[in-house]
């Protein structure tokens, strides 16, 4: 029971420091001035909203000054903060782990999987892009093997098609290859 | 008493129960919570009747509340911070092969602090109601200024992320048409921003997306431990654990209701208060087992959570003021039946707002009931392999955004929501009170202009009621308690998981 030893390097599994990569600061800087340049924008455009000559007083655009100055001055504290090293702490969850890196792939391959979902549904149909979705995103998170994960993302999109679609009424394309078969229409 | 005839329909049971259960589901499952849950069901229930669908989502916003203690017990990582005191003597407990006894006092507390919290809810919603009508539009502003500041600087752990994610969420309720002049602002030309923001497509968005694609940036891999739970009805609380437990669960009622009353961060706060609450009054030798699996440890801050839950309703049914991020969906829901909450809900839809109480007297009820026989059930949820997990939020995601109007326009503006909600997760920005911001700044912005029309620009009249003068120190108060209270529960939460002796003094 020698808890309290000299010895404050070594971190807890609990509370462990998680290992900072060298180029956080740039993206947390970017952001900050990604909040300061929105604010500027939003206080250049309010100044073009159309005014009505009928309201006498607060009209359209002093909210958005409001929020424009809120969002400068917000992002030049938050600039300062991260360049005098007071750097946001990355949030917790159960399924997160902080001490491996951001692994961007992942990341952009998940938004492709989204945008190809989008684009695809008005051309093979909605059950059928749930599924490439679906099957795509498992695959990249680690599901293995590929061909399980696609067939449980059909299954659920023809299940969600058949309850939101037939069932509920959700007006959702069924696609060209599923065109006449009961159950289906939205 | 009508709400009870009107939820007690078998119907109304069912919808009852499916809520319930689809919340206790996402309330077990780490990714998803119920404002996004929520959010998605909205596009998909407008073909159901009101009371209906709020009876779902009532359902649904108290199951997420039981379900979240099941995985912080038993799921063996450490947990959201939020939760973390909690988390931490349930985990410890349930590692000593006392889980059991952790799940139950945490569901029976939920529950005996769920259904006291909402006697209370059903006393004083019509009180405070009645009093609210007599509140002028400078009143309504200053108490949103009050929700935007404790809403912006205490939802996570950086004042300045706070504000910076709740300007972010005004500026996105700014886009579309002014109401009151009919003018566009920020729609760059775009038709499909003309009618603004859909909040569905910004609360999946950064909910669900952002949390999917954070969660693949950094997934933790290898197998999904869980720990195990004895079977059976008789290990679960010994006379010693009814014992220790009642009297936490009583105290945590006290201290969560008020709390979740006002605007001060919801159930966090009040779950943290509770804990440092048992653990003063522990005495001596019980205190040592603080850290270390102690059971009032859970009992209490279980307790509070659900009682902030119905806390968290009194402001909203009554003044239409949401505190949290949950709160400010479901009013969205509320305004999407075009119903307005208000001092005059009470008035105009009584049997909506009484079916609503009801259904939070009989979802506990059916809480209990899912939530301790069936934990075996809620353990098998639990270990769905993360890959489908997150694979079906993001189906689903996309599910309810596309649903809104069947157009893939909302799904692409739901991938670059998505992307900043990663981002802000990546660097410590809450993103709960961008959402209540998007969804307050719009009506703060009406009671401001049409404040400054009567008083026909007279700034000083936004100070001169003395419920708007009284809001605005509080203002001052409740930020310096609420920054307090957070190095606090810093400092506690670092002192309990180093397992230390707590010292006299405990600093920042």
């Amino acid at each position: 029971m020698r808890s309290d030893v000299k010895a404050p390097e070594v971190p807890t599994t609990a509370d462990a420091a998680p290992a900072r990569p060298p180029g956080r600061r740039w993206g947390e800087l970017v952001l900050a001035v990604a909040v300061t340049v929105l604010g500027a924008y939003v206080l250049v455009t309010a100044g073009g909203i159309v005014v009505p000559g009928s309201t006498n007083t607060l009209g359209p655009r002093a909210f958005p000054y409001l929020v424009g100055a809120m969002l400068v001055g917000i992002g030049v504290v938050l600039a300062v903060l991260v360049l005098r090293g007071r750097r946001g702490e990355a949030e917790e969850g159960e399924d997160v782990d902080l001490t491996v890196r951001t692994d961007w792939l992942t990341v952009a391959l998940l938004v492709a999987a989204l945008v190809v979902h989008v684009f695809a549904i008005n051309v093979i149909g909605w059950p059928f892009a749930a599924a490439l979705l679906f099957a795509a995103a498992a695959v990249v998170l680690g599901a293995r093997p590929w061909w399980r994960a696609a067939l449980i993302g059909l299954v659920l999109g023809l299940v969600v098609q058949v309850i939101f679609g037939g069932l509920l009424g959700l007006s959702l394309p069924a696609g060209p290859l599923l065109e006449g078969v009961p159950f289906l229409r939205g | 008493m009508d709400g009870f005839t009107t939820v007690l329909h078998p119907v109304y049971l069912l919808y009852a129960l499916f809520g319930v259960f689809i919340g206790t589901a996402v309330g077990v499952l780490p990714g998803i919570g119920p404002a996004m849950t929520i959010a998605l069901l909205l596009p998909l229930t407008y073909s159901m009747e009101p009371t209906a669908a709020i009876i779902v989502f009532a359902g649904i916003y108290y199951g997420g509340m039981y379900g979240g203690s099941t995985t912080s017990i038993l799921l063996n990582t450490p947990g959201e911070s939020a939760s973390i005191v909690t988390a931490l003597e349930g985990n410890k407990m349930a590692r000593a092969g006392r889980g059991a006894a952790a799940l139950a006092t945490a569901a029976i507390g939920s529950f005996v602090a769920g259904s006291l919290a909402t006697v209370a809810l059903t006393f004083v919603a019509p009180f405070v109601a009645r009093m609210a009508v007599q509140l002028g539009e400078p009143d309504y502003f200053a108490l949103m200024v009050v929700a935007f500041i404790t809403v912006g600087a205490l939802l996570g752990s950086s004042v300045p992320r706070g504000l910076a994610s709740l300007s972010l969420g005004l500026f996105l309720g700014l886009v579309g048409t002014d109401t009151l002049t009919g003018q566009q602002r920020f729609t760059f030309g775009v038709p499909n921003l003309a009618d603004g923001i859909d909040v569905v497509v910004v609360a999946v968005g950064l909910f669900a997306v952002g949390e999917a694609l954070y969660v693949g940036s950094r997934m933790r891999h290898g197998p999904i431990e869980v720990i195990p739970v004895e079977k059976g009805w008789r290990g679960w609380m010994r006379r010693d654990d009814w014992r220790r437990s009642w009297k936490p669960w009583l105290r945590g009622a006290g201290i969560g209701f008020p709390v979740g009353t006002i605007p001060a961060g919801g159930a966090d706060v009040a779950t943290f208060l509770s804990y440092a609450a048992e653990r003063r009054l522990a005495g001596k030798e019980r205190r040592k087992q603080f850290g270390k699996g102690a059971i009032e440890g859970v009992a209490g801050p279980e307790a509070a959570n659900n009682a902030a839950a119905s806390g968290v309703l009194v402001p909203l049914l009554t003044l239409g003021l949401p505190t949290t991020a949950t709160a400010a969906i479901i009013l969205v829901a509320f305004q999407s039946y075009a119903i307005q909450p208000g001092p005059l809900l009470m008035v105009n839809e009584p049997a909506l707002v009484w079916a609503l109480v009801a259904s939070l007297y009989i979802g506990n009820v059916m809480l209990l009931v899912l939530n301790l026989p069936l934990v075996g059930m809620w353990v098998k949820v639990l270990q769905i392999p993360r890959h489908y997990l997150y694979a079906g939020i993001l189906l689903f995601g996309a599910l309810g955004s596309y649903a809104l109007n069947f157009s893939p326009v909302d799904v692409l503006l739901l991938v670059l929501v998505g992307l900043a909600g990663f981002m802000m997760r990546r660097y410590g920005y809450p993103v709960a009170p961008m959402v209540v911001g998007m969804i307050l700044g719009p009506m703060a912005e009406d009671r401001l202009r049409r404040s400054l029309a009567i008083s026909q620009g007279d700034l000083s009249y936004l100070v001169t009621s003395p419920f708007a003068a009284i809001a605005y120190a509080a203002i001052a108060v409740v930020l310096v308690a609420g920054i307090w209270l957070r190095r606090r529960e810093r400092a506690l939460e670092k002192v309990v998981a180093d397992g230390e002796r707590p010292r006299a003094g405990v600093q920042a």
